[in-house]
């Protein structure tokens, strides 16, 4: 096994995890977002150093390792999105289950 | 309202077309008729106006889980002893509910499942297509859920007072069914299954669930494992 094998399935697993036990929190959120950005800027600056990075952990070039990262990244997104809706779906079917028993009519 | 602890939740949505004739039917009985307008853009208000029963309006279309859930909070406020979830699409008989209560008026169950496929082969009359899909939908609700029933999508149940107090469904589209069989075992209620007669019209097949849609249902219940 690789080590960016490795690194993915942690990666991968980490992301699971912290999504359904610490991760809910807005400010650890906003800490991700932010950490990813900044990295972003330095790798766009320096991008030598995405591919000394990948040669470390056995990947080719360093777009590739981007683009594994972007992949556990956006499962990220969609998990954190998916839970949005589901929240939101709650909070309308709670109003509108309310409304109906106001206005009940008989 | 009557004085009836019979509460029958009838959920429907621009079922117009075929409410009168469910209403007929019911209101042959002594029950509380409870009707949950699923935000209908037909003119149900004009259909049911002349009968007799309580009719509640989701603002927005919801889903059958949530019609019935809003149905059953209603009742519980009512002091309901007994909660029937009847369709509002004209495949159910109201004869059948007499039967179905019956395991629960002796006290022998807390809530009963109608099927039907308890009855005589001869007599089932169900469309092949939709045998093959109730028949996958019955090994995927016992996978998720742990029971076997015969019957997977019947929605003509019948729920005692602990059942409608354990039983709080937040599945608000169609895998309530499935939600509910899950809730059935996590809070060990005693169940039965009764067979009930089910009529296909064309109307009730054009509304019933395709095959898309029990693939939707089989999304929804691994999103909900997920989720809790």
């Amino acid at each position: 096994m690789k080590l960016i094998q490795i690194i993915l399935l942690v990666g991968l697993l980490a992301t699971l995890i912290s999504y359904f036990r610490w991760f809910r929190s807005a400010a650890a959120d906003k800490l991700l977002i932010a950490l990813i950005l900044l990295s972003g800027i330095v790798f766009v600056i320096f991008p030598e150093l995405t591919n000394k990075i990948a040669h470390r952990l056995g990947v080719g070039r360093g777009a590739d390792l981007l683009f594994y990262l972007a992949i556990i990244g956006f499962g990220y997104a969609l998990l954190l999105l998916y839970s949005k809706i589901r929240a939101l779906e709650k909070k309308l079917t709670e109003i509108t289950r309310k409304q109906a028993l106001d206005e009940v009519k008989k | 309202m009557t004085s009836s602890p019979i509460f029958v939740i009838v959920p429907v949505y621009n079922e117009a077309p075929v409410i009168e004739q469910t209403l007929k039917d019911l209101l042959q009985y002594d029950y509380n008729i409870i009707m949950v307008d699923d935000g209908s853009t037909d003119e149900i208000d004009k259909v049911v106006k002349n009968h007799s029963l309580t009719l509640l309006k989701h603002a927005v279309n919801l889903g059958q889980g949530a019609s019935l859930q809003t149905g059953m909070e209603f009742a519980k406020k009512s002091n309901a002893e007994i909660i029937v979830h009847f369709d509002g699409d004209g495949q159910h008989k109201a004869a059948d509910i007499r039967k179905l209560i019956e395991p629960i008026i002796k006290d022998e169950c807390d809530i009963v499942f109608g099927s039907r496929f308890l009855k005589k082969k001869s007599k089932q009359n169900i469309p092949f297509v939709r045998k093959i899909i109730l028949q996958l939908a019955r090994y995927m609700n016992w996978i998720y859920t742990g029971i076997l029933l015969s019957d997977a999508h019947n929605g003509l149940r019948a729920l005692n007072k602990k059942a409608m107090n354990e039983i709080i469904i937040s599945e608000n589209k169609m895998a309530h069914a499935s939600e509910i069989l899950y809730l059935t075992k996590k809070n060990n209620l005693r169940f039965k299954e009764i067979p009930v007669t089910i009529t296909y019209t064309d109307y009730s097949k054009k509304k019933g669930q395709g095959i898309m849609n029990s693939i939707n249902i089989l999304f929804h219940l691994i999103a909900k494992k997920i989720d809790s």
